[in-house]
């Protein structure tokens, strides 16, 4: 039996509203859904100064750890987190505070002062007094962050 | 393009025929009542779809719960969004779960050769609700907390098993951490495994049987 012109096209016509209404109601629901899972990780982090401590203990020509901790919130918890940096001056003017992330993929770096070197101990990263990089995977010096010192205390700027 | 790559995977493992078993069988001419089933199979996929992505961000337990349910209403992009589907979808699944059951039942069609499809329909019934309840106590806040504490103690009241019932829901004497956890567990894991057994059963046969036709005053 062939098919009448008539049975086609009804056919053919719920094909496309079935496929039209499937791909809205997916669409509702999918974009939506894609918004959901990516949005906290669209949220941009403030930045903000976050006080150190006292300029005067820093040696000169040593790099010397500060640590403080802040207060974050993230998600649904209010955490304190651990604020880490190197703080170095030569001259007891100009201050270079350095993350001590180090930039290859994020393990703490420590500075030994008897060798006068930072060194990162998950792949023998090797970072000089500025932060250059000497040897090893690191693909560029430690990140330095904005400083300003106002009355005695040393800010930096995370963010 | 597209009917070469049907073509090529058609040769591989036949599924032209599959596709034409499940949405070409010929079906008696029928009302719209008999939409129920699909409804219900659809909102049960919307509410798999939403329910995992809440578990994105919800914390099951009691010091995290009810911020994470804040957070994802209030904080989370389209999360109030994602929730209130997920919420309303619950009460759509009870209801229409009831009035599919009710069409079936009224409509005789439960009876030869259907009679496993209807039991595992009845099972379903049962697992929609068991979700709603374990759901319900999962915001944490207070009324699914005493709404718990009630349901739990009307399961308690079941003469001899019942305090053995009320100790196993509540995983202990009191609605605590355990309870919360184990409501999660339950509402994430158990009864969406027991919903997938017994959805293959009910649209396997289903299919295999062919649906009812609307009975008529002379049969």
């Amino acid at each position: 039996m062939e098919p009448s012109n008539t049975e086609i096209t009804r056919r053919h016509f719920m094909s496309v509203a079935i496929a039209a209404i499937s791909s809205f109601i997916g669409a509702a629901v999918g974009l939506p859904g894609i918004a959901y899972i990516i949005g906290p990780a669209l949220k941009k982090e403030t930045e903000d100064w976050v006080s150190l401590g006292a300029i005067s203990k820093v040696e000169p020509g040593s790099p010397t750890l500060f640590k403080t901790t802040i207060e974050r919130q993230t998600g649904w918890i209010t955490d304190q987190e651990e604020v880490s940096a190197y703080v170095l001056t030569e001259d007891g003017q100009n201050y270079v505070a350095m993350s001590n992330i180090c930039t290859h993929l994020g393990c703490r770096v420590r500075w030994i002062a008897e060798q006068e070197r930072f060194f990162c101990p998950c792949h023998n990263g090797v970072f000089g007094k500025d932060g250059s990089v000497i040897s090893g995977p690191p693909p560029r010096p430690l990140d330095r962050f904005e400083t300003k010192v106002d009355n005695g205390v040393l800010f930096i700027r995370r963010g | 393009m597209t009917t070469r790559l049907g073509d090529w995977l058609d040769e591989r493992f036949d599924w032209r025929k599959v596709w034409a078993a499940i949405f070409l069988r010929k079906i008696p001419h029928v009302n719209w009542l008999y939409t129920l089933g699909s409804a219900t199979l659809f909102v049960a996929g919307l509410q798999i779809v939403t329910g995992i992505l809440l578990t994105l961000y919800y914390v099951p337990t009691p010091d995290h719960a009810y911020d994470s349910v804040v957070y994802i209403t209030t904080q989370v992009t389209a999360g109030w969004f994602i929730r209130g589907l997920h919420h309303w979808g619950a009460s759509a699944m009870v209801i229409l779960t009831v009035l599919h059951l009710l069409r079936t039942f009224f409509y005789g069609a439960y009876k030869f050769p259907r009679e496993v499809t209807w039991l595992s329909g009845v099972f379903l019934l049962l697992v929609v609700v068991g979700f709603g309840f374990t759901g319900y106590l999962l915001p944490w806040d207070q009324k699914a907390y005493w709404a718990t504490t009630v349901g739990t103690r009307i399961a308690g009241v079941a003469p001899g098993i019942g305090d053995a019932i009320l100790r196993i829901a509540r995983g202990g004497e009191e609605l605590s951490a355990v309870t919360l956890a184990r409501f999660f567990g339950a509402h994430v894991w158990v009864l969406p495994a027991a919903l997938l057994t017994l959805l293959v059963i009910h649209l396997y046969l289903i299919i295999r049987i062919g649906i009812t036709a609307v009975p008529g005053r002379d049969e």
